[in-house]
């Protein structure tokens, strides 16, 4: 427990505040250097911390994107309830804010023996400490046909932005009484409600402009996260029109035809008006490229740092790294970056470090008036990270409630993104 | 600096124990915005320590309803809960949000 007379917190005029962060003296001369790379949620907000946690560090976040499109309430624009500006954040606020500096430039290469970052442009950053937060990527090579140029047909629509407009054009463009076919990816995979949360407010927005259409879901799994709240909600919301083929039905996706739009299973072919391709993932390129990942394509971590296993000196958040029990989500990526800044910062100013909570909470639309949510607390222990209390909302809930949670999640949207990018 | 932000500002340039309940709020403000301007999530900002307090033990003992809020105070200890509220409390609605 920490002792209430050394408390100085409170500081709200800008000018005060200032002042007394500057008050602080340096423990050395040259301020340590952290290096955040990737801008998505992860980074951003371990960037953002890494800051607020301690006046000398320099932080630098590299990120080749202007801005971020959150992949997280994606599925409301493709259902057309929210607009793609709605879900884009820029940079500006974490270095006027912060005094983040902001590099926007692609990284080529980590040298982590000479603690370096090496950009395309040439430029080397040096660092004392580096944060790797590199997102998801796709593997190609694992269903036949589809690649970068296939995607460009049968979006994945899984890494938010260009891809997910593609996928709402197609969705505009298609008559009605057309099939949408979402092949619904492996485990682990980026957000798991994900896929199935698409295909409800799809639906929903077939059931309002193409009510003839249906919905078919290629799962290359046999069972998934919260599956009785979806399928009674496919029920009750959208009678007829979504169905879920196990991959015990169809003996999993093999391949995709882009001239048919067609998907290609072990037991038979699937043509599509739209087809969605949610490919196996792995960890980003840049993880793979730093020599941070492991035989199974992610990054192996210290549960209380996020300190690589593989990489002394270099710490992975988010979704490329491998945090026991807890999923691939934006609210997991920024709880563990919130973790590692605080680790990082004690370890670069010498202060003690403590325990800390690490969280998922989620919320996930059913319906455009039919939310749930669950939460669930872990704990590191044991070299990995364990589930400790979980909750989930139960099949039955209330109209109430459920609507409750439509106004509680768009919310939260606005909390979460304030508390990453603002 | 802008208000509404856990300003972490335990002196660490002496190696000092950060602070505890600055902390812990950085986890508050994944859902609740520390400036006092939700919309749709109950603020947090604007209440004394020892109503904060109350809140959380009614959440541990399941008499207020959320399954969010009864995950997160069952995961506090007590030092933990009274150093959050003690921060939180501490907090001033922003007359200038973002």
């Amino acid at each position: 427990m920490t002792d209430c007379t050394r408390r100085t917190f409170g500081c709200l005029l800008g000018a005060s505040c200032v002042a007394a962060l500057g008050s602080r003296t340096a423990r050395s001369q040259a301020k340590a250097r952290v290096v955040v790379v990737g801008g998505g949620v992860g980074g951003a907000t371990a960037a953002k911390y890494l800051a607020l946690s301690a006046n000398t560090l320099e932080v630098t976040l590299i990120e080749p994107k202007p801005q971020y499109t959150t992949c997280f309430f994606s599925n409301l624009y493709l259902a057309g309830m929210r607009s793609l500006a709605s879900l884009t954040h820029g940079y500006e606020p974490l270095a006027r804010r912060y005094g983040i500096r902001i590099v926007q430039e692609s990284v080529a290469t980590i040298d982590p023996a000479a603690k370096t970052v090496g950009l395309e442009s040439g430029a080397k950053l040096d660092y004392d400490r580096l944060i790797v937060a590199p997102g998801i990527a796709f593997k190609f090579d694992a269903i036949e046909g589809y690649d970068e140029a296939a995607a460009q047909i049968l979006p994945h629509a899984w890494v938010a932005g260009p891809q997910t407009q593609l996928l709402r054009e197609q969705l505009e463009a298609m008559e009605d009484g057309g099939v949408f076919v979402l092949t619904a990816p492996p485990n682990p995979f980026r957000c798991p409600p994900g896929p199935y949360e698409r295909a409800c407010l799809i639906a929903a927005y077939f059931k309002q402009f193409k009510p003839r259409s249906k919905i078919l879901i290629l799962d290359a799994k046999d069972s998934f996260f919260e599956q009785d709240l979806f399928q009674d909600a496919w029920e009750r919301h959208f009678p007829d029109m979504i169905e879920w083929l196990p991959a015990q039905f169809t003996g999993g996706i093999k391949a995709v035809d882009v001239k048919t739009r067609s998907i290609r299973t072990e037991a038979g072919n699937f043509v599509a008006a739209v087809a969605n391709v949610i490919p196996p993932q792995v960890a980003g390129r840049l993880a793979q490229k730093g020599g941070l990942v492991d035989a199974s394509g992610w990054c192996p971590v210290d549960p209380l740092t996020f300190e690589s296993k593989q990489q002394p000196g270099i710490h992975v958040i988010g979704d490329a790294a491998l945090a026991g029990e807890m999923p691939k989500s934006a609210f997991a990526a920024n709880s563990q970056a919130k973790m590692c800044a605080f680790a990082v910062a004690a370890l670069l100013t010498g202060s003690e470090e403590q325990s800390s909570h690490l969280f998922n909470t989620c919320f996930t639309f059913l319906a455009p008036d039919d939310a749930v949510s669950d939460a669930i607390s872990f704990k590191p222990g044991g070299g990995t990270i364990k589930m400790g209390n979980i909750l989930l909302s139960q099949v039955g809930e209330s109209v109430q409630t459920r609507r409750e949670a439509v106004r509680a999640a768009n919310g939260w949207y606005d909390a979460f993104t304030h508390d990453v990018f603002g | 600096m802008s208000a509404g932000v856990p300003v972490l500002s335990a002196d660490r340039s002496q190696a000092a124990q950060p602070d505890r309940g600055a902390e812990l709020a950085a986890v508050c403000a994944s859902c609740h915005r520390l400036d006092g301007h939700d919309q749709g999530i109950p603020s947090i900002i604007g209440f004394d320590e020892a109503t904060l307090v109350a809140k959380m033990v009614a959440f541990k003992s399941d008499e207020r309803s959320s399954q969010i809020m009864r995950v997160m105070s069952l995961s506090l200890s007590a030092e933990d809960l009274t150093a959050v509220a003690h921060y939180l409390a501490g907090q001033h609605k922003d007359t200038n949000p973002r």
